[in-house]
């Protein structure tokens, strides 16, 4: 008897020993003072798996200039749900103190747990656009990761092969050219419209971004003074959709991002809807792909059309409740005014920076980026606006889904914009 | 003295159910009841407040959720034809493999391996096939049923899906029906041969009655995979082309964490769990009614 009490009173004693561990583990970074001999833990919640061994290194070199501050950092992305992950984190209690948050839709969702970032010293050196998305009543909450676009990346291999010399910039030259590398015996388009944010984030986009004025044009969907049904640009953005359906390879609905990349970077078909993120796995696959961006044509404006769509793809933002939120502003100001920081965005990244204080050219970053570069520099660029759409990408995969149907032929194009129409409204409801 | 032994079996019950109960009430009950909460409330998932609206997600769903309704009319077509194939090709396995044959251990574990390997790994792996390997032998030999959008249509991609499922779990299935085919007693079956009874009569009349606890637990079990499949769904077809593939459990996952609807997928989830819950009890008294002792 006395026994069995004494087993079981160690094991609740290891039961409560094992859960207290757990919340100890949690507060550790809040009981240490950034002048006292206590180590400070900062840590990180990164989404960008193709940067995570890079921010690890970052971090060490962080770590050795500033004694008694550890960056532990986390990743989730790829095919982690890093936004499920986060919210499950914040349920949890094990708060992270730099996460990554999208503006607009995402900055409303997440901004009670923001730091107001406004005062910081690398503010001012943000490229104007990049701002907007992360700024709500004049105040700043993030700092843009990194500036990314896309469009249509052509092989010009394959262009030339088949005798295509002037690049096209309306739709009505697309598809010429696209007849032209069907009649070589290419594949013009591969499609990877197995991923939803393929159609609804990026395609879709540009049926907005292409609106006189996207901002307006989309509040007064959401308010329900315009609606999506009878829109002049989106039914020509409807032409570019069918074009890449009729002239993309079989099968497109199982063509999955990986697919997609892997096709396209084997010269199996001459052009996809991509962004500059897939340059280092292009080059890892066929090292000698000559390749660059169109811009998606809706129209044959050829002046409105010859822009690519450039914006910030996540941001940098301060827990505000960390009980080390100091030490995590100064680790992000160290990240981009820094030497070593700014050579590990651009070299060890990869990445555009989102700051005109960080240089970088083609030599670093590729072609892909070398072109977005130009374009961004050119002031041809359309925004990012779909993060501004009520629901966010509740309401963009609900979308692609639709879409999806179309390419299937599940929907006629009239039956497509209706139920666009139903999506708008089911969120902006909420 | 029979009192005080059964007092002094207190202590014992708590030591070694104690623990279990403890982790049990802590992961799945308090979380379960916490749900039940949040299912009455509009949480997003994020905001600090949860506003209580009653019954309202109920009525939502009930009232004008189409998706969920097509959600759960996929899940039951999808979980009568899996249990129904898995089962089947379960037995049909048990029964070649309790014959005296070569590398019968080996097959077995062959078998069974599928399973072994977890259910989002394998999801990636046929579709790897189904999308790459299907494609490329299709161009190879130009025979058309290589050559059909095999995650790209919705009729085929239901069919992927059973595919996995069973090959994934008809393996676990087959392991349950050849113990308990092994039990059957020998004598009976030679009463039975000697009487002149055929094969088929055999099997129908004593071995099935005979293993029905066998027959009892593999539905329960299968038909509790198939109505909660997730993972499989999830990384082959994301419940695409255009929703087609959704399971319920998908459905659930999408509407709390991408919809940022946290209320009304808890809300999903309870009917969910009250439907399940139901089927399998109904399942279980029905298969239990029919079991004999030999």
């Amino acid at each position: 008897m006395k026994k069995t009490l004494l087993l079981l009173s160690m094991i609740i004693t290891l039961i409560i020993a094992g859960c207290g561990n757990g919340n100890n583990g949690a507060s550790e970074g809040a009981g240490g003072d950034a002048s006292g001999t206590k180590e400070v833990t900062l840590k990180v919640f990164n989404f960008k798996v193709e940067m995570a061994e890079q921010l690890d290194r970052l971090a060490k070199e962080y770590e050795a200039e500033n004694p008694g501050i550890k960056v532990v950092t986390e990743t989730c992305g790829g095919g982690c749900d890093y936004s499920a992950a986060l919210k499950t984190k914040f349920s949890a209690g094990d708060k992270p103190d730099i996460f990554f948050v999208a503006g607009h839709s995402d900055l409303d969702l997440w901004e009670e747990h923001l730091e107001d970032l406004t005062d910081q010293p690398w503010v001012g050196d943000i490229h104007d656009f990049a701002k907007v998305p992360m700024t709500k009543d004049g105040k700043v909450y993030g700092m843009p990761l990194n500036l990314e676009g896309w469009g249509f990346i052509y092989n010009k291999d394959l262009f030339a092969q088949a005798g295509i010399t002037e690049l096209p910039k309306t739709i009505s030259e697309l598809e010429a050219a696209a007849k032209q590398l069907q009649d070589a015996g290419i594949t013009p388009f591969i499609n990877g419209y197995a991923e939803w944010w393929i159609l609804g984030n990026h395609l879709m986009n540009i049926g907005f971004a292409q609106q006189d004025d996207p901002v307006a044009y989309i509040e007064a969907v959401k308010q329900g003074q315009e609606t999506i049904t009878g829109n002049q640009t989106l039914n020509e953005w409807a032409n570019l959709f069918e074009l890449t359906v009729q002239y993309g390879q079989p099968n497109s609905l199982q063509t999955d991002y990986n697919t997609q990349v892997t096709n396209f970077a084997n010269g199996k078909a001459a052009m996809m809807q991509q962004g500059n993120w897939t340059q280092i796995q292009l080059l890892d696959i066929n090292p000698d792909l000559q390749h660059g961006f169109l811009p998606m044509p809706i129209n044959d404006d050829a002046e409105k059309m010859d822009k690519l769509p450039i914006g910030v793809p996540n941001n940098w933002v301060v827990h505000k409740n960390s009980a080390v939120k100091e030490q995590a502003k100064t680790f992000l100001n160290w990240m981009v005014t820094s030497e070593v920081g700014k050579r590990y965005i651009v070299e060890e990244f990869k990445f555009i920076p989102a700051l005109k204080t960080i240089s970088a050219d083609e030599s670093q970053l590729g072609p892909l980026a070398a072109d977005i570069i130009a374009y961004s520099d050119a002031g041809k660029a359309i925004p990012w606006v779909w993060q501004r759409y009520p629901g966010y990408e509740a309401n963009t995969s609900q979308m692609a889904s639709t879409m999806q149907a179309f390419v299937g032929n599940q929907v006629s194009r009239e039956q497509m914009f209706e139920q666009f129409q139903k999506t708008w409204e089911e969120f902006a409801a909420q | 003295m029979a009192k005080a032994i059964k007092r002094s079996k207190w202590p014992e019950y708590l030591v070694f159910i104690g623990p279990a109960m403890f982790f049990f009430t802590l992961i799945v009950i308090i979380p379960f009841l916490m749900s039940m909460y949040y299912s009455l409330t509009d949480w997003n998932g994020v905001s600090s407040k949860a506003t209580f609206i009653g019954l309202d997600n109920f009525k939502k769903i009930f009232m004008d959720d189409d998706l969920f309704r097509k959600d759960f009319w996929f899940t039951i077509r999808f979980t009568v034809v899996s249990v129904l194939l898995t089962n089947l090709i379960g037995f049909g396995l048990a029964m070649l493999l309790t014959r005296k044959m070569k590398l019968r251990n080996v097959y077995r574990t062959v078998f069974f391996l599928p399973n072994v390997i977890g259910g989002l790994l394998l999801g990636f792996i046929w579709q790897f096939i189904f999308v790459k390997g299907f494609a490329t032998v299709g161009e190879l030999t130009g025979i058309g049923f290589f050559q059909l959008p095999w995650l790209g249509d919705a009729a085929t991609a239901f069919w992927g899906l059973v595919i996995v499922q069973c090959w994934q779990f008809a393996g676990y299935v087959m392991v349950i029906y050849i113990a308990a085919l092994i039990n059957v007693p020998k004598e009976l079956i030679e009463a039975a041969h000697i009487d002149g009874a055929s094969k088929w009569v055999m099997l129908k009349q004593i071995t099935v009655p005979l293993i029905m606890p066998a027959f009892t637990v593999c539905f329960f079990l299968s038909i509790s995979w198939c109505f909660k499949v997730f993972d499989l769904n999830l990384s082959l077809t994301k419940g695409g082309p255009f929703n087609s593939t959704e399971s319920v459990a998908l459905n659930i996952y999408y509407e709390a964490f991408r919809n940022n609807r946290y209320g009304l997928g808890t809300a999903k989830a309870f009917i969910f769990f009250v439907i399940v819950a139901l089927v399998t009890v109904l399942q279980v008294m029905y298969t239990k009614k029919k079991e004999v002792q030999a």
